[in-house]
């Protein structure tokens, strides 16, 4: 199956229950830009990745690791941008490890794990400490815990790193402009506003 | 092929001296062992920067293999770059000149040598530089050495922390001044004012001076001067005169060229300009072209360094522009240097984790993650220090015959200790960053390791007695008529200052020298002097 990002992320978007045509047409700085270079891009084929509904799950998942609520169009962007960006890299380990994520989560979900709200999502990771890479020698890892300790140790924290290193991390401590977008001078001669 | 002047090294010795030669109307040929770096892909190589790739790493695998020996293991390995621009496409653009004190160690001091020439005599050729390169800054350094032309931008502004860093230091007797910058704080020269992008490494915008932008498209718009990219000099061959008669080199493909020229400049940095004369050895020079001496690669120094951090109170907004724009030279000049070793203070813009760091090492989740991202980004302050290292020839560039690069070359060695004369030093720097700090209010004040800066300095030391030094004061080989050595190799000493706005200065003087005698009439004159 061959699939566009565009496509993905449009993909990701609608099942994630947000009008797709709006992902790309948000108004504003970050949310044009991140259009303008979604448009350039649709018509690149991807590497040989992961399913559209592997993403949507991994995207749910990190929805649920890094935020404190539903994330925005452009917040899911930045994520697909950095799984598509591992999955792409790295010799094929991001490409497996992230199959065995989305693996993991549909059988432990008994159902597609975006199709969780994102109530059932945090009680699902919860229940399976899904959210801790810290892994405890005699832990109970549940019934793959192969899988588990794989997620756990590896792709949780790559997730999380990928999003506060995104510019929505950088909207957490309230900055606009950070190292790799440019911005006003003479913002760093005084607190920020 | 052939040129009147054959040059290696596109990097900020080469560049400049490319540009000086051609505007003469000299016909120079440069062989840069790395690719052209097309400034349209910047916004890429901030992307891959941004994401912790290096977007200047060598494209040919094994051509910057190196090996490390002694106590203290001197890693290269992003500490240069190989490309049209050299080691000024990632340089942090801090365009400091060197002290007057810092060319006399040995006459005011008693210790290392003196440079053969004075700061009087680069004065002119400084000024000459920073106008090229547009150097921001004013000149409100207590100890600096007295100048013959003012900056030629405006300062970079304070930072809001370098406020805090006044307010402590006033009351200890530290002076803070402004960090001379090679970078647009106005528009000049073509090319835009800074924005502030915070990947200086990286700039995107063109703002800060790299000669892959101040020299090098000048040099060959001229008609006169030609950069063959990917073209890696093997060794440099004599004739029968004793004189160098042509550079062999050999593109990714390692089909082997010659480059025939009236005369020679090696302007790679301090370890390849070493290695390039050790691997040309010949019947005449057994021990390593231009090295009767036996000190082609002796007294190799950089400058060690360490961070001093602590955490404040307050968010202190760090990570909001990607250079420093205050610095202390005090300890750099006013002490006993025969006893205390110089170091400058750098007062760091950004230091702490980023949301990122925090975050992964946070053990956290969800709403609980990003609460613990918000209240703990921006409470840290950063001093970094940078001593100066005595030339001590037990520090040295040699060929490992063990190793070879891509080219089937050895590849270089390094042998690198930190003298105790250094280690004091940082320990003197420590204390009084400590003091700084804690005058602050902060809090888990700690210090990291022993690093070192990218600069890479020695190895082909200019001197008037051919015994003791292998370049002469115009950085010509006294083993060799025509062939010349520039680029931070050259050093006598190190100061605990950056070098490259000294390299500058240097290659533009060099290519006064190299002028006058291709050309006796013109005695270096300007015909066709280009926009800086």
């Amino acid at each position: 199956m061959t699939l566009t990002r565009r496509s993905l992320i449009l993909g990701v978007a609608a099942a994630l229950g947000f009008n797709p045509s709006g992902v790309l047409r948000s108004p504003g700085g970050r949310a044009h830009a991140a259009a303008t270079a979604s448009a350039q891009l649709a018509a690149e084929p991807a590497a040989a990745a992961l399913s559209r509904s592997q993403l949507e799950d991994l995207v749910a998942f990190a929805e649920v690791l890094v935020g404190d609520g539903p994330l925005s169009p452009v917040e899911r962007e930045y994520l697909v941008d950095h799984i598509e960006r591992r999955t792409t890299q790295g010799g094929g380990y991001y490409l497996e490890l992230y199959r065995t994520t989305a693996g993991l989560l549909d059988s432990l979900a008994g159902a597609r794990f975006s199709s969780l709200d994102l109530a059932q999502r945090g009680a699902l990771i919860t229940r399976h400490r899904l959210f801790s890479s810290a892994v405890r020698p005699e832990e109970n890892l549940g019934p793959f815990p192969k899988k588990a300790r794989e997620v756990r140790t590896r792709a949780v924290p790559d997730l999380i790193g990928g999003y506060y290193a995104s510019p929505a991390g950088w909207a957490v401590v309230g900055y606009g402009a950070f190292p790799g977008k440019c911005g006003d001078l003479a913002r760093y001669t005084s607190p920020e506003r | 092929m052939e040129a009147e002047v054959a040059i290696v090294g596109a990097g900020a010795a080469g560049g400049i001296l490319a540009l000086e030669l051609a505007r003469r109307g000299i016909r120079v040929v440069v062989l840069e062992s790395g690719p052209r770096h097309d400034f349209a892909r910047r916004p890429e190589y901030v992307r891959r920067y941004v994401r912790g790739e290096s977007p200047w790493a060598t494209p040919l695998p094994g051509l910057d293999r190196y090996t490390v020996g002694g106590p203290v293991p001197y890693q290269l390995g992003g500490r240069r770059a190989r490309g049209v621009g050299g080691s000024t496409l990632h340089w942090e653009g801090h365009a400091l000149r060197l002290h007057a004190n810092d060319f006399r160690l040995k006459s005011l001091y008693g210790i290392a040598d003196d440079w053969p020439i004075s700061y009087q005599d680069l004065d002119g050729y400084y000024a000459e530089a920073e106008r090229m390169l547009g150097v921001a800054g004013v000149a409100d350094e207590p100890w600096a050495a007295p100048r013959s032309a003012p900056f030629p931008l405006p300062p970079f502004s304070f930072s809001y922390s370098d406020g805090l860093f006044t307010r402590a230091c006033q009351p200890l007797g530290i002076a803070l001044h402004h960090l001379p910058q090679a970078r647009n704080s106005v528009a000049y020269a073509g090319r835009p004012q800074c924005r502030a992008c915070g990947t200086c490494q990286v700039c995107p915008t063109g703002a800060k001076a790299s000669v892959d932008l101040t020299h090098v498209p000048q040099a060959e718009a001229t008609g006169y001067a030609q950069v063959v990219t990917e073209a890696t000099v093997l060794r440099l061959e004599l004739d029968r005169s004793g004189g160098v008669s042509a550079a062999v080199y050999a593109k990714p493909d390692k089909v082997q060229h010659r480059l025939n020229a009236r005369v020679f400049v090696l302007a790679g940095g301090a370890v390849e300009n070493a290695r390039l004369l050790l691997l040309s050895a010949s019947r005449e020079f057994p021990g390593g072209l231009a090295n009767r001496s036996g000190l082609v690669g002796k007294f190799f120094m950089s400058h060690p360094s360490i961070d001093l951090t602590g955490r404040a109170r307050e968010n202190v907004y760090p990570y909001r522009i990607g250079f420093s724009t205050a610095m202390s030279r005090q300890f750099a000049i006013e002490r006993d240097r025969a006893t205390h070793g110089a170091f400058l203070l750098e007062f760091l813009n950004s230091a702490g984790p980023t949301p990122e760091r925090i975050a992964g090492a946070s053990g956290q989740w969800g709403e609980a993650l990003r609460t613990r991202v918000r209240e703990e980004f921006g409470h840290w302050l950063g001093i970094r220090v940078y001593a100066e290292q005595l030339p001590d020839r037990i520090n040295t560039i040699s060929l490992n015959a063990n190793v070879r690069d891509y080219f089937g070359s050895p590849a270089p060695h390094i042998h690198y200790i930190v003298g105790k004369y250094e280690r004091k030093a940082l320990d003197d720097a420590k204390e009084v960053a400590q003091k700084i700090l804690m005058a602050m209010g902060l809090t888990d004040v700690r210090s990291t390791g022993l690093s070192f800066a990218a600069h890479q300095i020695g190895t082909h030391r200019m001197g008037t007695d051919p015994g003791t030094s292998v370049v002469d004061v115009a950085l010509k080989a006294h083993d060799v008529p025509n062939l010349y050595l520039v680029g931070s190799g050259c050093f006598v000493t190190a100061s605990a200052s950056p070098p490259t706005l000294t390299i500058a200065a240097l290659a533009v003087r060099a290519a006064e020298h190299i002028a006058a005698r291709l050309r006796p009439a013109s005695r270096g004159d300007s015909t066709a002097h280009p926009a800086a």
